[in-house]
Parts: structure tokens; sequence; C-alpha cells
């Protein structure tokens, strides 16, 4: 059976033209993009750390901007968590694959 | 569009409502204060806000509509002044009037009340906007 119309019309990248960036380093793909994601997050919470510490210091950080840099930390937290959910979900799809 | 803009934007309001609200607390501090080192009574000062472009990575049709509030400047009254008579204070004149701060009470509280739903109104905006986010992360679930 041919299926190789069905993606033509719908704009979908073919999977086979992307090959060879994939195919360089399959394995640190996943990796690649969890240990961004963590980056990210802890550099948020670096930052919300020290306007917590300047807060409690009682030098120059007002309470609402160490709340806010707080919850900007929450936020991104819980994005990588999701990130990090569908990243397994995905690995565990391929590694259950029957060959 | 990014959520740490409308953080950005609530952060400038709620600061903006704690510099009203510090100033109002000086003016009622100081209700009564005759002396300065500018010489004369306290004059009651007021707080003046400006809007202000905030950088921003919604498209351009938005960005140039948002703005965030920066303090102006803190501007006081020269002519609050009101003569009250008194001849026993320290301050009097040769008259026996002395020159006290103009400030009502009333006006200080109901600014005082302004300042502070302002800043609670900034609060529910920034708690919305979280819910929203927090609520994009639950989507497909």
């Amino acid at each position: 059976m041919d299926l190789t119309g069905i993606g033509k019309g719908l704009a979908i990248p073919d999977a086979a033209a992307e090959k060879p960036q994939t195919a360089a380093s399959p394995a640190s793909k996943f990796s690649d993009a969890l240990r961004n994601a963590v980056n990210d997050v802890s550099r948020l919470q670096q930052t919300a750390d020290k306007a917590i510490k300047e807060v409690q210091t009682g030098n120059t950080g007002s309470l609402h901007e160490a709340m806010i840099a707080l919850e900007k930390a929450d936020i991104s937290f819980r994005t990588m968590l999701q990130f990090r959910n569908k990243f397994i979900e995905a690995y565990q799809e391929v590694m259950r694959l029957q060959v | 569009m990014d959520f740490s803009t409308t953080f950005k934007i609530v952060g400038t309001g709620m600061s903006a409502a704690r510099a009203r609200l510090d100033v109002v607390a000086s003016n009622l501090a100081n209700a009564s204060t005759t002396k300065t080192d500018e010489g004369g009574p306290y004059k009651k000062k007021t707080v003046t806000t400006a809007a202000e472009p905030v950088e921003s990575r919604f498209d351009s049709a938005i960005a140039d509509a948002l703005k965030s509030v920066k303090i102006e400047s803190v501007t006081e009254d020269p002519n609050a002044v009101k003569m009250a008579y008194d001849p026993a204070h320290p301050d009097a004149g040769a008259n026996g009037y002395v020159a006290l701060p103009d400030i009502n009470v009333m006006t200080e509280m109901a600014d005082l009340i302004t300042a502070s739903r302002s800043y609670e109104a900034c609060v529910t905006a920034f708690d919305s906007t979280k819910n929203m986010a927090l609520k994009t992360l639950e989507m497909g679930r």
C-alpha cells in the first residue's frame, strides 16, 4: 500500500529530509533538550534566590519583585516538568517499539 | 507571547502603588511637622507617574500599545502651609502664629486606600496571569 501521498498536501515536513541532522547524534537529542530546559529553570531559580536574599537582608530588594521572581521560577519549573514528562513518554514509546 | 511581559508590567504597577503608599505615609507622619532642612514646615508631597513603553515579544500592534508605569517625580506643594495661632509653640512667629503643613488627614487616608486597592488590583492581575499559565500547562492532559 502506498502511503507517501498522505502528508503531501498537509505541508508536513518529510521525516527523511531531516534525517542527516538527527542521525549525527540520535542518543543525545533527548538529553540535550532536557538539559536546556533544566538550565533555563535553574537560571530563573537563582534569580529568585537572589531576590529573596536581598529582601531578607533588607537591602534594595522589594517584596513584590522577589515574589514575581519566585512565581516566574515556579512556572518555568512546572513547564520544564511538563517537557520532561513528554520527553520521557516519547522516549518510552520508542523503547517499547517491537523490532 | 510570554507571561513575563505581563509580570513586568504588573511589577511596575506594584512599585508605583508602593511609592504612593510611602508618600502618603510620609505626609501622615509629618502632618504637624514645623521644622525641615529646607526651612519652614513640612510640605505635602505628591507622586506623579508616567507611562513607559515596555519591551516585549508580542507582535508590534500590541507591543506599541503596552505601557508599564514609572515614577516620574515626587513634587511638593509650596503653598500647602496653614497658619495656626499658638503663641506657646517654640516655632511661633512674633505674632503668635505657627506655620503648619496643610495636610488633610482625610484626603491622605483616601489616597492611602486608593494606593492599597491599586496594589491589590495588580496582585489580582498577577494571579490571573499565573493561573492562565498553569492552565496552559494542563493542556492535552
